[in-house]
């Protein structure tokens, strides 16, 4: 019942290997979960963590993202995308879901509002090995416009609809749906992205 | 035709789940039937995991253990061609741990989250009040959290909570980001300091209350071996008046 491997340090996988051990997690193979753990688990936190604003929320959505991909690694389709793909919908969904309960929006709103009275922002410590990468996406996300970008920030990071994101953008909802298109797809080239 | 034209523009709202539940299974159903907006959904989700890994933080120590320990628990689903859908963690046993999970704060909370933080943050306040100082704040900490020569350094602190301290020698800037403070009341502050060659130099106070946040410091780290962080008297003092409850170490 041990995290096996912990002391190895995270290692992070290689392009494919993900898809190899979710082969080996869905006939029950528990080290290899350590490794998808280890691979993933800091995404899915960060990721929840921005969408929910709530460090205990976000904790127990990884969780069940995590305890999720346990149980339907079988089901995972490479034909479909990759498996870190597949990982983070799972995840951003959930954390969506969650975020657009009732209840959930009522503590956001408060949360928010909390926020607004706080000094510049609270959650910048951050790992030196994610700063390229971070950098990249940066980068990337500057040389979108301000629309693309705050309705990609507001979609995916808030957990918006496109109909939420137009009306806090006080913009058509046609065009908040293009620029979500055009904004991925302007991301897409500048990071290289393929499939 | 111009319903289908229409479900094409989709394609992005649909990768970042942005679409209501009845519109995304329309759309689901579209992609069953056309190749080309189903490539280009797995090309925005994969674009889209890169904004992920762009926010990940560091997991806290023990959640990999309740992970771990969860697994003999679940029965894993045979394979089958469907899209598997998360289901909540619901149940005593669970509701049980939640009081641990919340307590778990959020350890060196991290990351990347930064940058997105200060766009974010900065919109809002330049959306909301117009706070200039705000702006400047965050744009300093953005630079400097962005600055190649930039170095991180975790501590702990006595009597709970935690920081770390990121400096620039290049850009002659220190930054202090706190997490779970233990309050003070009103009557003392935590103040900073830079150490250097033994001697203390103040470098300004968490503002008050606060037990969460990140700030810059008064003065550059040039010279300086480390951060101290000394408990004193609302307003500060000008040495420190006990012994340190943190010091985190500078890379020269
Ligand atoms: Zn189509």
């Amino acid at each position: 019942m041990h995290a096996v491997a912990r002391d190895n340090g995270p290692v992070a996988p290689g392009p494919g290997s993900l898809e190899t051990l979710l082969e080996r997690v869905s006939r029950g193979d528990q080290q290899a979960f350590d490794s998808v753990y280890t691979a993933v688990a800091g995404s899915v936190l960060g990721l929840a963590h921005r969408v929910l604003r709530d460090p205990a929320q976000s904790e127990e959505v990884t969780q069940e993202v995590l305890i999720e991909v346990w149980r339907s690694a079988a089901r995972f389709d490479a034909g479909r995308g990759s498996a870190m793909a597949w990982i983070m919908t799972l995840a951003h969904r959930r954390a969506v879901d969650r975020v657009r309960s009732a209840q959930a929006s009522a503590d956001r709103e408060q949360r928010a509002a909390a926020r607004d009275h706080s000094p510049a922002f609270d959650e910048v410590s951050e790992q030196v090995e994610r700063r390229l990468e971070r950098e990249q996406v940066r980068r990337c996300l500057g040389q979108l416009t301000e629309l693309q970008r705050e309705s990609v920030n507001l979609a995916y990071y808030r957990g918006y609809t496109y109909r939420e994101t137009a009306d806090v953008l006080g913009t058509a909802l046609g065009t908040v749906k293009t620029r979500l298109r055009d904004g991925l797809i302007r991301l897409r080239d500048c990071l290289g992205v393929t499939s | 035709m111009n319903d289908s034209a229409d479900l094409h523009t989709l394609t992005g709202a649909y990768a970042l789940d942005a679409l209501s539940p009845a519109e995304a299974a329309e759309f689901a159903r579209h992609l069953a039937e056309c190749p080309a907006c189903s490539q280009e959904v797995r090309e925005l989700r994969e674009t889209a995991t890169r904004l992920a890994f762009a926010v990940a933080q560091v997991p806290p120590p023990g959640l990999r253990d309740r992970v771990m320990w969860s697994l003999p628990e679940v029965r894993q689903l045979p394979p089958l061609v469907v899209e598997p859908v998360v289901v909540p963690l619901r149940g005593p046993r669970w509701r049980q741990r939640l009081p641990y999970l919340a307590a778990a704060a959020c350890l060196a909370i991290a990351a990347g989250a930064g940058v997105w933080a200060v766009q974010a943050q900065r919109d809002a306040d330049r959306a909301r009040d117009g706070n200039i100082q705000a702006e400047q704040r965050a744009s300093d900490l953005e630079t400097l959290m962005a600055a190649p020569d930039a170095t991180l350094r975790t501590g702990s602190m006595r009597g709970g909570g935690g920081a770390t301290v990121v400096s620039s020698q290049r850009l002659g800037r220190t930054a202090f980001v706190y997490h779970d403070l233990p309050p003070l009341g009103t009557a003392r502050v935590y103040q900073l300091w830079y150490s250097q060659n033994g001697s203390m130099i103040p470098a300004g106070l968490v503002t008050p209350g606060r037990t969460d946040g990140a700030q810059l410091l008064a003065g550059g780290p040039r010279g300086a071996d480390a951060v101290g962080v000394t408990v004193e008297p609302s307003g500060g003092s000008p040495t420190p008046s006990g012994p340190p409850v943190m010091v985190v170490p500078i890379p020269s």
